[in-house]
């Protein structure tokens, strides 16, 4: 029997809380996107929010599309 | 104050080393050091949350090769992490038990869903992203730029004043 250690041993999650790393990964994701293609550094906080917002959005209206196929398809 | 100069040209086979080993130092080298900065450290965060969140075996060149080729897109972090799993698996060697799995269930290191789809994707994407800045150097290269992009009325006098002359 050895002690948790932080970066050897996993951590334990649950299905909903798997999900909820979604959002740091899109934020991660947005941060490297515009701070390369942006002009102005000043504007990146802006820009990466508009970004994050759009993925999310897009994730939860392709989740639902899929969910209601899984539901009603015939 | 906008420092883009084409006159002394970067050398893309360097930016694009660089690139490749350090996350965000390709961007450094062609004189967008911020830019190279947040690149590093969210790259650097993302990978090692990925790793903090499944363990040493994030990182599996044996059962999952190709999310293994994404995170060794890390450049350093992929190195360091790769060396971390050869390391624990030579321990692995010498905890008794019948099979490898038997073993890793043993030392509590098994990295099993959801965790293992959290963890791994963590660390991929941090790889496709340095891929993703990877290219962006290299292409800033090619082009000889350096430094940071002029803003739009500096540009807008030097083509005025490139017209006059």
């Amino acid at each position: 029997m050895t002690a948790w250690t932080l970066f050897y041993n996993p951590i334990t999650l649950s299905f909903y809380g798997e999900l909820w790393l979604l959002l740091p990964l899109c934020a991660a994701v947005g941060v490297v996107y515009k701070t390369i293609r942006i002009h102005h550094l000043r504007r990146l906080p802006r820009e990466v929010l508009f970004l994050v917002l759009y993925m999310v959005a897009g994730l939860v209206l392709l989740s639902v599309g899929l969910w209601l196929v899984q539901e009603y398809w015939p | 104050m906008a420092k883009q100069s084409k006159k002394s040209s970067p050398l893309p086979f360097l930016a694009l080393l660089l690139a490749c080993a350090v996350p965000g130092a390709g961007h450094v080298y062609l004189g967008r050091v911020q830019r190279g900065i947040i690149i590093f450290l969210t790259i650097s965060a993302l990978f090692w949350s990925g790793v903090a969140i499944g363990g040493v075996f994030t990182m599996d060149p044996v059962q999952e090769r190709w999310w293994f080729v994404a995170e060794m897109l890390t450049g350093v972090h992929g190195l360091i992490g790769w060396h971390r799993q050869k390391a624990a698996r030579e321990h692995l060697e010498s905890v008794e038990g019948d099979s490898p799995d038997e073993k890793m269930e043993k030392e509590k290191i098994a990295l099993v869903t959801p965790a293992d789809t959290a963890a791994r994707g963590y660390a991929g994407v941090a790889g496709l992203l340095n891929l993703l800045c990877t290219f962006d150097a290299l292409m800033l290269s090619i082009m000889g730029v350096r430094g940071e992009p002029a803003p739009e009325d500096e540009k807008r006098k030097q083509k005025a004043e490139a017209a006059r002359s």
